[in-house]
């Protein structure tokens, strides 16, 4: 039987081929040499005015949109030669980094400033996609030394600095102030989680609320806030570049996180946001970022608390991580748009811009130099986030540094936390890809 | 008259489609300005990866039960909006309304109605004193969750196709079966499915195609794609999720070319020739 199917033939492999479309429609790469970074012997700003316009990509985070905008006003009021271009670049860092990523395969469009979080920036830097700022700090006379140094020194690489703090958090202890009144427990965080599951029963008596403790959720960085489970009982993800998450520590760990869920019955995992979560009562405790700290103030119909994240069996204190973002200076741009875009970097990091920040978000001020005094007399929950600051730590550079880690890791703790997997057995999986990741994206280019 | 059009399709689909294998054949990190030739080594670390089975698997399950569900359950509804009862013009009109809206929206609203926490399903489960079961964090139930609103966001297109296959059936031929006395079952399949064969044909190559493509509501509802990554989105994870790879998604977005094709080519050849056109 004859059909018209040479039209239907071709309209359907035009079809077929749409799938395939999306990175070819990227500029693609170069095969003449090596990937690498950025050649900063080249960088010199001396005689380079800065650009009239630059775009600044941002999520927003911490819903700082209003904000970022009140402190864009103020530079231009500053510098009226110099526009920027506020750009909603996606709505959390990896959909900022996605699009980042696609303008640099592109090689058109990219920003002059980027916010950049944790796990992303080692990345741009492997890849040659940001410049270090030291001369530029150098130039613009940027104080280095005032600004947090735990939170600088974490974009510092090769004995460059990649990166200023911008939107800084730790994770925070969250609890509903009257379901512990309720529960006749103390108005405070638990100092171990050892102390939490004997606490636990008793909320989950009385409070009304499905769970005692909900876990955050693992499409949103369960590898940062289970860093703090892994620490407590002496574990890691990693040490250095030894992938360490199948150690019996780790799994100890997380043993103990299953078992609240299933055994004990008193945690859940949260399908979206553990602050939302929170605010709207469904668990009378969780740990979420500091960043949700305005937000869940703002939500909640009761009388929130705030205190350091619980230490373990092991280290009963100091296992909170730190993260959130930064901002970048991208190395596909033009020297003018560097410049420009150093200049507004500067201001956005004053120490009044930066407690400006802090006091719409509940993100840490960057800067030592900061006057708190009025944010923390409208929100001293946020005094909490900053004295934990003390008792950080830098988190495991399997989380960080491997591309992907984090989506492994999230993947590993819903075996373990919503199907009842082996823990032992998801945790040695989970070492061997974070190893496969490690040996094929991130050794070759240390070497290199 | 052709020529524009030949240009137009070469330019945004031949073109990037050969681009696509050549990268295909790269070391490249998305973002990284210089790469590798590696030949086949991106094909040959997918299929001898544990990923391989998992993400053939989930977009082997996923094409055949949403493929599937929606012809099924579209037959069914263009089966009932046939019948001549009172309000089959609005029932027609919000069967097809999901197929028109935005994926995204479906997907966010549909997480919410599947939320454990605070949705829709999870206050009448509690009502009924039962817990929610974990829809979005347990891979096997996102999995699930994804399936049923893809089928009920695209039933009412194939619910429309086949309700105009239905009314286009030759009348006499439907009347003299009734006559000779062949019940409404008998009829159905004896006759009205043969005939409608062309509508199923065109239905089973459509739908599958985009069923083989379909990405805004896994991306909505599942972002890690745990327990959902068909080939289309492991492509996009791969490349502008986490990981970067943008050689190895080439290479992923080739062998759904090919999966493609095939298929296509062996309805064409095959599942055609039991097609009644007349």
């Amino acid at each position: 039987m004859r059909t018209n199917l040479d039209r239907r033939h071709f309209l359907g492999l035009a079809g077929l081929g749409a799938g395939a479309a999306a990175l070819a429609a990227c500029g693609g790469p170069s095969t003449a040499g090596p990937a690498g970074v950025v050649d900063t012997a080249g960088i010199d700003f001396s005689g380079v005015k800065p650009a009239a316009s630059i775009d600044f990509w941002t999520n927003h985070p911490g819903k700082s949109q209003d904000v970022e905008k009140a402190i864009i006003e103020k530079f231009h009021a500053k510098f009226p030669e110099i526009k920027v271009n506020l750009v909603t670049a996606g709505a959390n860092y990896e959909e900022i980094a996605q699009k980042f990523q696609t303008s640099q395969a592109a090689k058109t469009g990219l920003p002059a400033l980027v916010v950049l979080s944790d796990v992303w920036w080692f990345r741009y830097f492997s890849n040659g996609s940001i410049i270090p700022i030291d001369g530029l700090v150098k130039q613009l006379d940027i104080k280095i030394d005032d600004f947090q140094k735990s939170l600088v020194d974490d974009y510092k690489y090769d004995d460059k600095q990649w990166a200023l703090p911008y939107g800084r958090s730790t994770p925070l202890f969250y609890y509903n102030k009257d379901h512990f009144k309720a529960a006749g427990l103390p108005d405070r965080a638990p100092a171990t989680w050892q102390e939490f599951a004997e606490w636990a029963p008793k909320l989950k008596a009385t409070s009304g609320a499905q769970y005692a403790y909900i876990y955050p959720a693992l499409a949103g960085y369960a590898g940062w806030t289970l860093q703090n489970n892994l620490w407590g009982w002496g574990g890691s993800w990693s040490k250095d570049w030894d992938i360490t998450c199948d150690s019996k520590e780790s799994v100890a760990a997380l043993q103990w996180a299953q078992d609240s869920i299933y055994k004990d019955a008193w945690a859940g995992v949260s399908s979206k946001e553990a602050a939302d979560d929170f605010a709207a009562g469904i668990t009378s405790s969780t740990i979420s970022s500091t960043g949700s700290l305005l937000g869940v103030l703002k939500a909640a119909k009761f009388n929130v608390g705030v205190g350091f994240l619980p230490g373990g069996p092991e280290v009963p204190s100091g296992v909170c991580p730190t993260g959130g973002a930064g901002l970048g200076i991208p190395s596909g741009i033009t020297k003018e748009e560097q410049l420009a875009a150093a200049t507004f970097l500067k201001f956005m990091t004053e120490p009044e811009n930066t407690a400006a920040f802090s006091a719409a978000t509940g993100y840490m001020p960057t800067r030592l130099s900061a006057d708190m005094s009025a944010v923390l007399a409208a929100t001293p929950q946020i005094k909490t986030a900053m004295d934990q600051l003390a008792v950080t730590k830098v988190q495991d550079n399997a989380r960080v540094f491997l591309p992907g880690a984090d989506q492994e890791m999230a993947k590993a703790a819903a075996k373990i936390l919503t199907q009842q997997g082996d823990v032992q057995a998801t945790m040695t999986d989970l070492k061997n890809s974070l190893e496969g990741i490690y040996t094929k994206d991130v050794q070759p280019k240390l070497k290199g | 008259m052709a020529l524009p059009n030949l240009v137009l399709i070469g330019t945004f689909t031949y073109w990037p489609l050969i681009n696509n294998i050549y990268y295909s054949t790269l070391d490249w990190t998305l973002g990284s300005a210089s790469t590798t030739v590696v030949g086949l080594q991106n094909y040959v670390t997918f299929f001898t990866s544990e990923d391989a089975s998992k993400v053939l698997g989930t977009t082997a399950i996923f094409t055949l039960v949403t493929v599937g569900g929606s012809m099924v359950l579209g037959l069914l509804v263009a089966l009932a909006l046939n019948s001549k009862v009172r309000g089959t013009t609005f029932a027609r009109s919000a069967v097809f309304a999901p197929y028109v809206l935005s994926g995204v929206g479906v997907g966010l609203v549909w997480l919410f109605i599947f939320d454990p926490g605070y949705g829709v399903l999870a206050w009448v489960l509690r009502g009924l004193g039962q817990q929610s079961p974990q829809w979005i964090n347990d891979p096997q139930l996102s999995l699930v969750m994804v399936i049923i609103v893809y089928v009920w966001k695209n039933l009412g297109y194939c619910a429309v196709v086949y309700l105009a296959g239905l009314q286009s059936l030759p009348r006499d031929v439907m009347e003299a079966a009734a006559l000779d006395g062949a019940n409404s079952v008998r009829r159905f399949f004896d006759i009205s499915m043969p005939l409608l064969s062309p509508t199923t044909f065109f239905l089973l190559i459509t739908t599958m195609l985009s069923s083989l493509q379909a990405f805004d509501l896994i991306r909505i509802m599942t972002p890690l794609g745990n327990g959902t990554s068909t080939l289309i989105y492991e492509a996009y994870l791969q490349a502008f999720g986490a990981y970067n790879r943008a050689g190895y998604s080439a290479a992923i977005s080739v062998i759904l070319f090919a999966i493609l094709l095939i298929i296509t080519v062996l309805q064409l050849r095959f599942v055609e020739r039991k097609v009644h056109y007349s």
